[in-house]
């Protein structure tokens, strides 16, 4: 067993103790090692953050955590079917999105969620840097393996971001909108953003990975000065600390339920879903294409999700990528 | 194109609810029509289950008019060369960012799984890799180029 292994296992118990104080020599018994080696993993738990108090004769007691995203955290709230009934955690990986990949590669089951507490590489669209600050944030991936054909998988892309922006909804009581379509936004300025990535082959999707970061506790100081976009955190919007904890929780528990409804419905549920966040429709925009940069009142989405312009000479223009700025 | 290369394409059509078919190859070019009105139908998408115990049913959500299914993108003989097809609509990427170097070039020599493109769809950030060791002869579409489903991205030459 790894030493993190062990370190969750002390933490399930003393969640168990609810408070009261747990002996060494139970620790020791229960999980098979020396007295010495369960101070030892106190010492290093102590050093992530948990407050555990020790008490000749009675034991150890916990009586404060960090806010980590430890699995043994997160699933005591989770209550998924799918989505995290494998939970992987790094305190600092290179992408959650790279792992992923790893990891579906060698088999992973569907649903598999990793987690980090900071990431060095955090990779954006088109080789752009995601900012990952250690234990502020929110970046994760889900490997999905769904039975669907691979023209169809970008309509995942809106699953994910419906369901971080109800998450965001839960969990601050603001209202977030998306940006077509996958930024989610707190009064103009980004807070989430999505990278999902496939793997196919020509008809098969092999396996799927949805990379979500979201800037939970995030301070001001800590954005770079050059981004692309006017970004922000769920913290400096409301202007408290969110518990990175929950608000995961939340997220995972929202992809659970839109990932059921998509594999049972399709994709229309789907797309609602995530209307309930669009706010453009009606509105003057402008997008930036490959081609160059085109005005018009956007009128809604066609089935497929692509956005849907009326240009000055009144005729109708299908949009499938670009980035919207309303005017 | 030779007589056998026609009856090959000829049985492809025909196995599918492809009405009408068409190729153009340099100077030559090649039209199968069957039946006598072009008989359009809904198919849905193939539903492949590869390893999920309770299969969903699928059913496609196009809004769209209805659109004959387009022929799979399968690799098919031309001129010794086979074709790197498109498996989604979206915008073609021949480098991972833009200061980067291309995946590939003509001539470049590249291994089963090796990454020879992205397609970008809605965000969705599809890596096509190679499915076999193959030579790259030709590549068709330019770097930032919106391609449709199942058109030919790449020619190569398997090795």
């Amino acid at each position: 067993m790894s030493q993190q292994a062990r370190q969750l296992q002390i933490l399930k118990l003393f969640q168990q103790q609810q408070g009261a104080y747990l002996s060494g020599a139970e620790i020791s018994r229960v999980l098979g090692v020396s007295r010495t080696a369960v101070w030892k993993h106190i010492e290093q738990l102590r050093s992530l953050g948990y407050r555990i108090e020790a008490v000749t004769a009675r034991g150890y007691r916990l009586h404060g955590s960090p806010d980590l995203l430890l699995p043994a955290e997160i699933r005591t709230e989770l209550e998924t079917e799918v989505i995290g009934r494998e939970l992987v955690y790094f305190a600092e990986t290179d992408s959650t999105n790279d792992r992923a990949h790893a990891l579906a590669r060698e088999g992973a089951v569907e649903g598999t969620v990793v987690i980090a507490e900071a990431q060095k590489a955090g990779k954006g669209r088109l080789g752009r840097h995601w900012v990952s600050p250690p234990g502020v944030n929110l970046y994760a991936s889900i490997v999905l393996r769904p039975s669907i054909a691979p023209r169809q998988a970008p309509q995942l892309t809106f699953l994910s971001a419906a369901a971080v922006a109800r998450a965001i909804a839960e969990m601050t009581r603001l209202r977030p909108t998306v940006k077509w379509p996958n930024d989610v936004l707190l009064s103009g300025r980004k807070v989430a953003g999505l990278l999902n990535e496939l793997d196919a082959e020509t008809e098969r999707i092999r396996y799927l990975v949805l990379g979500i970061g979201i800037n939970i506790n995030m301070t001001a100081d800590q954005f770079p000065a050059d981004l692309r976009y006017p970004a922000s955190s769920l913290a400096l919007e409301t202007g408290s600390t969110v518990s990175r904890r929950l608000l995961t929780c939340a997220l995972l528990r929202q992809l659970d339920k839109l990932y059921a409804l998509y594999l049972e419905q399709g994709f229309e549920p789907i797309l609602q879903a995530w209307q309930d966040y669009f706010d453009l429709t009606g509105q003057q925009v402008e997008v930036s294409e490959q081609a160059g940069i085109c005005r018009g009142r956007v009128l809604g989405l066609d089935g497929e999700g692509a956005l849907l312009l009326r240009l000055a000479d009144d005729s109708v223009k299908r949009i499938l990528a670009g980035d919207v700025r309303p005017l | 194109m030779d007589i056998k290369d026609i009856k090959v394409l000829v049985k492809l059509v025909t196995q599918t609810d492809i009405t009408e078919f068409e190729l153009e190859n340099g100077d030559q070019k090649l039209v199968i029509r069957r039946g006598s009105a072009p008989v359009v139908t809904a198919i849905p998408a193939p539903v492949i289950n590869p390893v999920q115990q309770t299969p969903a049913p699928f059913v496609p959500t196009s809004a769209a008019a209805p659109e004959a299914a387009p022929e799979m993108p399968v690799k098919s003989a031309t001129e010794g060369c086979e074709k790197v097809l498109s498996p989604i609509v979206g915008t073609f990427y021949r480098s991972p960012s833009p200061e980067s170097e291309s995946y590939v070039e003509v001539g470049s020599v590249v291994e089963k799984g090796q990454i020879l493109c992205i397609i970008e769809a809605m965000k969705l950030m599809n890596e096509i890799e190679a499915e076999f060791k193959c030579k790259v002869v030709k590549i068709l579409k330019e770097n930032a180029e919106v391609v449709e489903y199942g058109e030919t991205l790449f020619l190569v030459e398997a090795l």
